[in-house]
C-alpha cells in the first residue's frame, strides 16, 4: 500500500511497550540489562498462572477486534495438540493509517518474543509464527536477528523445557495483501496457500493451521503479556483510564501538526490525543472528523472529541477503536474524496471469494470516483445508498461490513457533500 | 420461480410478491422477470435494460437473499419474495487496449497477449468469475487456457459469452476475463478461419473487378 | 381476446402422440391476408399529411411519431456543451458499429452515441445468419435475384446489387475483425438454405450469429483508438445549417442526468435500428427496449424522404408465454425443421411453411375466432409443437435450436415436453429512409444504415440479408461519410423543426404528440419527462 511510509514513524508519548527502555532493537544483552526475560522465568516457573493473571488484567485484542484475548487463550488451553498448536503473532498491519505494529517489531522485537514465547508456555503452544507485512523491511530484519539471537541463546531452551517439547519460532513474511491479516486467512498463508479468508465454523481454536489448534494475536496484544506477567494484572489495569485497560497505541495521523504513534492510556479522549499530544490541527482548522479504525469503522466528528477512546465506550457511540488508527481531516479536506480513496483500499483489498463483496466494494469505488470527479449523478448516489443497505453481513469475513459501515456514515455525517458534488 | 404452463395462472389470482427493487418496495405478480417487476412497480432510472432475453448482457444486478448477496441479469432473474434488488451502473471502460489490426502474424500472440493482459497469468483461484457468470461459463479455466496460449480452446469456454462483464467485476486480479475470452475468439478467427469457399470466391470478383477495369481502360 | 380456449384447459387437451390431420387446403391467400395481416388492418394505415412523404401511406402510430412536435426548442440549448468531430454515429447495433469502424479506418474522428449499452441491440438477438454467396454453384446475380424476388420486386436494384456484392467481401472483413463461423470438416464456412433462397447461402454460427458479431464488433470499437463510444445517450433531435437543409450535427442528451449535448460534424450517419417497441397495432415485438423508431423521426423532420412506411414484418412464432419472454422469437428454423402450428382444438390450421405473412395471418385468425390458447384477457396464442418434433427427432432441440433451449430453461419451461406458445410479434420495419448506395439519405450530411434505411429489402426481408445489410451499408456509409471535407464555419439551427412546425401548423395537425419516443412508456419509468 502506497500509505505505507517507510519512514519510521515519530513516537510521541511512551509508558509501557514503547518506553525507551524497551526500545534497544535485536540487542538482547541490552534488553535483559533493562529487565528483559523476567516474565519469562515467572512463566516458566507457574505456566499456568500466566492465563489467569492475563484473564485478571481483561486483555484485549488490540489488531482491531478488542475481543477479551484470554477468552481465546482459553478455547486454545481446552485444546489438545493436534499433534501441533500454533501461535501466530499477527503483523501483517496494512490498512490505511495503522502503523503500530511495526514500531514494536523494529524497536523492541525481544518484547515481542518474549511475549510470544510466555504465551505459547501458557496455553501449550508449541509453534509460534511471527507473521509480518513483507514490505516492512526493517521489522523484518530486527525480527530476523532477534529470533536468532533466541534460538541462540538459552531463553528458548529453557521454555522448550517447561513445555515439554521443542519450541519452534518462525519468521514468516505476509503475502502483501490486506486481507492477509484476517485471521482465518493468515493461517491459509502460514499453510502456503493465498490468504482467502476461511468460512467459520470450524474456529481456529479448534481447527487451524494444518487443522491444529491455532491462536492469532496481534503484535501489540502479545507484546503486552510480558508485563502484565511481570507487574500484574492490577497494575495493568490501573494504567487505563475509566473502563480501559493498559495502555493503546495510537496511530494519529492527518491534518496535525505532530502525526505519530502515541502510547496512551487505554480510554484517552480523542481531544486530549489530537491537541495536547499531537499538536492540534494544521492551520489551526475546525476539526471536521476522525476516520478510526483503519478505517473500517463509522466517522468521529467534533461532538465526540471527549469520548474515551477504549473499545467499549467507542462500541457505545457505535463507532470502533479498531487498530487504534485516527486518521484527523480538519475543514476544508473533502470527505468524498477521502472515503473514495478509502474505498478503493478496499475494493482493491477484496479478495474475490465473495461477489457481493469483490462486486460491491469494486461497484462503490467506482460510483465514489465518478462524484468526486464531478461525473455522478443523482442515480449514482442512490445505488451507493441501495447497496449500503443491501451488502453488510453478505461477506465470508468482515470487509464488506468494514466497508459499508465507512461510507453509511459518511453519508450519515456529510450528505450535503455528496450532494453538492453530483454532476 | 415460475413455472411452466401447466402452473401459470391468469395475473391477479395469484398473491402477490413483494420485493424491494434499487430500495424501493415493488409488489410483483409470480412469474415476472425483475424488469418486468421493476416497470410494474414504477421504478425510477431503470435504463440498463436491453434485449430482454439474456444475450445483450445490460441489466446487470445484485441481489441479496437471506444473507446472500450474488449478481445477474435482471431479465433471466424472477421475482421471490424478499429479494432484494439492486441494478448496477454500467461496466467502466476496460482498461486493456489493443487493435487487432495491429497484430502482423501470429507468432508473436503469446508475447502480446501477456502484454496486453499482464494480470492473465495472476489469477489467484478465488473462482468468484464462476461464480458471478450468469452463463454458466468455466470462466477462470478460460482464462487459465488462454494465458497458456491455447486460445481456441480458450475461445470456445466462452462460447455463450454475453460481454455483461460480471466477472471482470468480480475479478480482484483485474484481469477482464470477459476481454481476454473475446481476445481469444478473435485471434483464433483472425489467423485461422481460413475458409476455401469464400477465398475462392474473393478471387474470382477480384479477377472479374480487374477485368472490367481492363475493358474501362481500353474504353478509353 | 377474451375468447380462445383457456391455458390449462388447452393444455390438458394436448397430446404430442395423436395422429393429426393436415391443415386445410389455403385457398385465398389475399382474402386470407387482407382479412387478418395487420399490414391490411382497417384502420392501421393513413396518409401523411406533411413532410417529404405527404400523401404517402404510413401506418398509423409511425405517422403521429412522424408528425409529432420536436422536444426541444432553440432556448433549451443554451449553455450546453459542444462537442466538434467528424463524424457522429447515432446507434450502436452492428450498423452502427460497422459504420463507426470504417470511418474511423479511413481517417476520421468517430463519436458513437448509443441510447443504451453499446451492443445492446437487434443485432445482438440475430439467431440465423448472414447472406453471402460463396459457394461454388451460387452468384451474386442468384443472391440479388432471390433477394429481389423475396421484396416482391419493390427493392432498388441498386441497393441490392450493392448488398449482395459486398457479401463475401463482408465476411473477409467480419473474420478479419475476429468474428467466427461454423465450418464444415474441410474448413469451408457452413452454409444453411433458409426461407425465400434458392441455394444455400446463409453463413452462420451455431444460433449464435448475431452475439457473435456484436461482441466482436463491440470491442473493435471500445478498443478502436480513434472512435469515442457515448452511452445512454440519445439522440433527440438533428441540427440543420442555416436554412435547414443540410444535416451539421445533433442534439444528444443523457438518460442518466438528462443534460443535453451538441455535436458539430460533417456528417451524421443514423444506425438507430427499428421500431418494434412501439408496439404497432397492439403487437408484442422480438425487438430490444430501444427501438423505438427514433431515427425515422429525426430523418422526416430534417427533411428525408422515407419509403415503405406500411410495411412490416410480423414474425409468426413469438412467444405468448411466459410474460418476460413475450414477442421474442422462436426461429423459423423449428418450423423447417418440422415442428407443427396446432390451434386450442389441437387442430393444424395452415401449412407451416407457408411465407410469413401468411402463417402469421393464419395464426391470427384462430386467436381471433375463438380457437386460439387464451392466457388471460390480452394474451393468446397457438401451440408450437415442440414435443411432436422432438419425438420424431430425439435430440434435435438440444443439438439445434442451443439459444432457445437456454432461454426456456430458465423460465422453468421444456420445449422437449410442452409446446410453447406463439403469437405473431412484430419483428422488422421493411421500409426506412431512402438511401443510395453510399447509404446517404436525401438530406446532405445525412446517411442511414441498417433497419433505419429502406429500399433494400421490398415489403419483405429474407432471413440473413439484415445482418449483411448493417455490415455492408454500415461500412459503405462510413467511408462516405469520411469523404465529407466540409470544414466551413458551422453554423447550428434547428430551422427544419421550424420548418416542420409551420407545415403542421399550416395542415392543422394537433401536434399534442412529441417524438422520439426513445423509451417505451412502460420501461421510462419516470426518467424522460421532459
Amino acid at each position: 500500500m502506497e500509505s505505507l511510509s517507510m519512514e519510521m514513524p515519530r513516537v510521541g508519548v511512551s509508558q509501557v511497550l514503547l518506553h525507551p527502555d524497551r526500545r534497544v532493537g535485536a540487542d538482547m544483552a541490552r534488553w535483559r540489562s533493562s529487565g528483559g526475560g523476567a516474565a519469562l522465568a515467572r512463566a516458566i516457573q507457574n505456566p499456568a498462572a500466566v492465563l489467569a493473571e492475563v484473564k485478571q488484567a481483561d486483555l484485549r485484542g488490540l489488531g482491531g477486534s478488542g475481543f477479551p484475548a484470554w477468552r481465546k487463550w482459553e478455547f486454545v488451553a481446552a485444546e489438545a495438540p493436534k499433534p501441533d498448536k500454533y501461535l501466530i503473532v499477527n503483523g501483517n498491519e496494512d490498512e490505511p493509517g495503522t502503523f503500530k505494529d511495526r514500531v514494536l517489531l523494529e524497536e523492541t522485537p525481544h518484547q515481542v518474543i518474549e511475549g510470544a514465547v510466555v504465551t505459547a508456555l501458557a496455553i501449550g503452544v508449541n509453534r509460534v509464527v511471527f507473521y509480518t507485512n513483507p514490505d516492512l523491511t526493517r521489522s523484518l530484519a530486527a525480527m530476523k536477528a532477534a529470533i536468532e539471537q533466541w534460538q541462540a541463546s538459552d531463553l528458548l531452551a529453557q521454555a522448550s523445557t517447561a513445555l515439554g517439547r521443542p519450541m519452534e519460532l518462525q519468521l514468516l513474511p505476509g503475502s502483501g495483501h490486506y486481507i492477509g491479516g484476517e485471521e482465518t486467512a493468515s493461517m491459509e498463508w502460514v499453510e502456503g496457500r493465498f490468504p482467502f479468508p476461511r468460512g467459520k465454523p470450524p474456529y481456529p481454536a479448534q481447527a487451524g493451521v494444518h487443522g491444529c489448534p491455532t491462536l492469532i494475536n496481534n503484535v501489540e496484544t502479545i507484546a503486552n503479556v510480558p508485563h502484565i506477567v511481570a507487574q500484574g494484572a492490577a497494575w495493568f489495569r490501573a494504567l487505563g483510564i475509566g473502563v480501559g485497560t493498559g495502555t493503546k497505541l495510537y496511530s494519529l495521523s492527518g491534518d496535525v501538526l505532530h502525526p505519530g504513534v502515541f502510547e496512551l492510556p487505554m480510554g484517552t479522549p480523542l481531544r486530549e490525543l489530537i491537541y495536547t499530544h499531537g499538536g492540534g490541527l494544521l492551520s489551526g482548522k475546525p476539526l471536521k472528523a476522525v476516520f478510526t479504525g483503519g478505517p473500517s469503522s463509522t466517522l468521529l466528528t467534533p461532538v465526540d472529541l471527549d469520548v474515551a477512546m477504549d473499545f467499549d465506550s467507542l462500541r457505545a457511540r457505535g463507532a470502533n477503536l479498531g487498530t487504534g488508527a485516527m486518521i484527523v481531516i480538519s475543514e476544508g479536506t473533502g470527505i468524498v474524496k477521502r472515503v473514495a480513496e478509502y474505498e478503493r483500499f478496499f475494493a482493491h483489498s477484496s479478495c474475490g471469494q465473495c461477489n457481493s463483496c469483490k462486486v460491491g466494494t469494486a461497484t462503490m469505488s467506482r460510483l465514489l470516483d465518478r462524484i468526486d470527479t464531478g461525473c455522478g449523478t443523482a442515480t449514482d448516489l442512490t445505488t451507493l445508498k441501495n447497496l449500503c443497505t443491501m451488502l453488510p453481513g453478505s461477506g465470508r469475513c468482515h470487509l464488506i461490513n468494514g466497508a459499508v459501515q465507512l461510507l453509511d456514515s459518511a453519508f450519515h455525517h456529510f450528505p450535503d457533500e455528496f450532494k453538492q458534488a453530483l454532476h | 420461480m415460475t413455472t411452466s404452463n401447466t402452473t401459470a395462472t391468469e395475473s391477479g389470482q395469484t398473491p402477490d410478491v413483494a420485493l424491494t427493487i434499487n430500495g424501493l418496495a415493488v409488489n410483483a405478480h409470480p412469474g415476472m422477470s425483475l424488469v418486468e417487476a421493476a416497470w410494474h412497480g414504477g421504478v425510477p432510472q431503470v435504463t440498463s435494460v436491453g434485449c430482454l432475453e439474456g444475450v445483450c448482457g445490460s441489466c446487470r444486478v445484485m441481489l441479496r437473499r437471506g444473507k446472500e448477496v450474488t449478481v445477474g441479469l435482471a431479465c433471466q432473474t424472477f421475482v421471490e419474495d424478499n429479494i432484494e434488488v439492486v441494478f448496477m451502473p454500467p461496466a467502466s471502460a476496460p482498461q486493456h487496449h489493443y487493435e487487432i489490426s495491429d497484430f502482423k502474424d501470429g507468432w508473436d500472440i503469446h508475447a502480446r497477449f501477456h502484454k496486453i493482459f499482464p494480470e492473465a497469468s495472476r489469477c489467484r483461484h478465488c473462482h468468484g468469475c464462476d461464480k458471478a457468470c450468469p452463463k454458466g461459463i468455466t470462466v477462470e479455466n478460460g482464462v487459465a487456457l488462454a494465458a497458456a496460449g491455447r486460445y481456441r480452446e480458450a475461445g470456445e469456454a466462452f462460447f455463450e459469452c454475453v460481454m455483461c462483464e460480471l466477472c471482470d467485476a468480480a475479478c480482484p486480479e483485474l484481469i477482464a476475463p470477459a476481454h481476454v475470452g473475446l481476445f481469444s475468439r478473435r485471434v483464433t478467427a483472425h489467423f485461422h478461419l481460413r475458409p476455401p469457399n469464400l477465398i475462392h470466391r474473393l478471387e474470382e470478383l477480384r479477377q472479374e473487378r480487374m477485368e472490367t477495369c481492363r475493358d474501362e481502360d481500353n474504353k478509353k | 381476446m377474451s375468447n380462445g380456449i383457456p391455458l390449462a384447459e388447452a393444455l390438458a387437451r394436448y397430446r404430442a402422440d395423436t395422429d393429426l390431420a393436415p391443415p386445410p387446403a389455403l385457398t385465398d391467400i389475399d382474402a386470407l391476408l387482407n382479412a387478418y395481416h395487420p399490414d391490411h388492418l382497417r384502420d392501421s394505415v393513413t396518409k401523411l399529411a406533411v413532410g417529404a412523404n405527404a400523401g404517402d401511406n404510413c401506418q398509423r402510430e409511425l405517422a403521429g411519431l412522424l408528425q409529432a412536435e420536436a422536444f426541444i426548442d432553440e432556448a433549451d440549448l443554451a449553455g450546453a456543451p459542444v462537442t466538434d468531430i467528424d463524424v457522429l454515429v447515432i446507434g450502436g447495433g452492428g450498423a452502427g458499429c460497422a459504420a463507426a469502424l470504417a470511418a474511423a479506418e479511413n481517417g476520421a474522428r468517430v463519436l458513437l452515441a448509443t441510447k443504451l449499452r453499446l451492443g445492446d441491440s437487434n443485432t445482438v438477438m440475430a439467431e440465423g445468419g448472414i447472406q453471402a454467396a460463396i459457394e461454388p454453384d451460387d452468384s451474386i446475380q442468384r443472391h440479388i435475384q432471390d433477394t429481389l424476388r423475396g421484396g416482391h420486386h419493390l427493392g432498388d436494384p441498386a441497393l441490392v446489387s450493392a448488398l449482395a456484392g459486398d457479401g463475401p467481401e463482408v465476411l473477409h472483413w467480419l473474420i478479419s475483425q475476429g468474428m467466427q463461423f461454423d465450418q464444415t470438416p474441410s474448413g469451408d464456412l457452413h452454409t444453411r438454405r433458409a426461407g425465400g433462397m434458392s441455394t444455400p447461402r446463409l453463413v452462420h454460427c451455431r444460433d449464435y450469429t448475431g452475439l457473435e458479431m456484436m461482441r466482436v464488433l463491440r470491442e473493435a470499437v471500445i478498443q478502436h483508438r480513434s472512435i469515442e463510444v457515448w452511452e445512454q445517450s440519445p439522440a433527440v433531435e438533428l441540427l440543420s445549417n442555416e436554412v435547414g437543409q443540410k444535416c451539421v450535427g445533433a442534439v444528444l442528451t443523457s438518460l442518466l442526468d438528462g443534460q443535453l449535448r451538441i455535436v458539430r460534424t460533417r456528417s451524421v450517419i443514423l444506425a438507430t435500428g427499428g421500431l418494434g417497441r412501439l408496439h404497432l397495432n397492439g403487437f408484442p415485438t422480438s425487438n430490444h427496449l430501444g427501438a423505438t423508431g427514433d431515427g425515422l423521426v429525426l430523418a422526416y423532420r430534417i427533411g428525408a424522404r422515407l419509403c415503405e412506411l406500411d410495411s412490416f414484418q410480423y414474425h409468426p412464432t413469438g412467444l405468448a408465454h411466459p410474460s418476460h419472454l413475450a414477442g421474442k422469437l422462436v426461429t423459423e428454423g423449428v418450423r423447417a425443421a418440422g415442428a407443427l402450428l396446432i390451434n386450442g382444438l389441437g387442430q393444424r390450421f395452415i401449412d407451416e411453411l407457408q411465407p410469413r405473412d401468411v402463417v402469421c395471418a393464419a395464426i391470427l385468425r384462430e386467436c381471433s375466432e375463438g380457437r386460439g390458447v387464451r392466457v388471460d384477457d390480452q394474451h393468446a396464442g397457438v401451440w408450437l409443437d415442440t414435443p411432436r418434433l422432438e419425438r420424431a427427432n430425439p435430440g434435435i432441440l438440444e443439438q439445434q435450436f442451443t439459444s432457445l433451449m437456454t432461454r426456456t430453461h430458465v423460465a422453468g419451461i421444456d420445449p422437449r415436453r410442452e409446446p410453447l406458445l406463439v403469437h405473431p410479434t412484430l419483428h422488422y420495419q421493411n421500409g426506412g429512409a431512402v438511401i443510395d448506395v453510399n447509404g446517404a439519405t436525401t438530406v446532405p450530411g445525412l446517411y442511414a444504415v441498417g433497419e433505419v434505411a429502406g429500399g433494400i429489402h421490398g415489403r419483405n426481408r429474407l432471413m440473413g440479408n439484415a445482418l449483411l445489410e448493417i455490415i455492408s451499408f454500415g461500412r459503405r456509409a462510413g467511408v462516405a461519410a469520411t469523404a465529407d471535407r466540409d470544414r466551413g464555419p458551422k453554423k447550428v439551427t434547428l430551422e427544419h423543426v421550424n420548418n416542420l412546425r409551420r407545415a403542421l401548423t399550416l395542415a392543422g395537425m394537433p401536434m399534442t404528440q412529441r417524438a422520439p419516443q426513445v423509451l417505451p412508456a412502460y420501461a421510462a419509468g419516470g426518467i424522460w419527462n421532459r
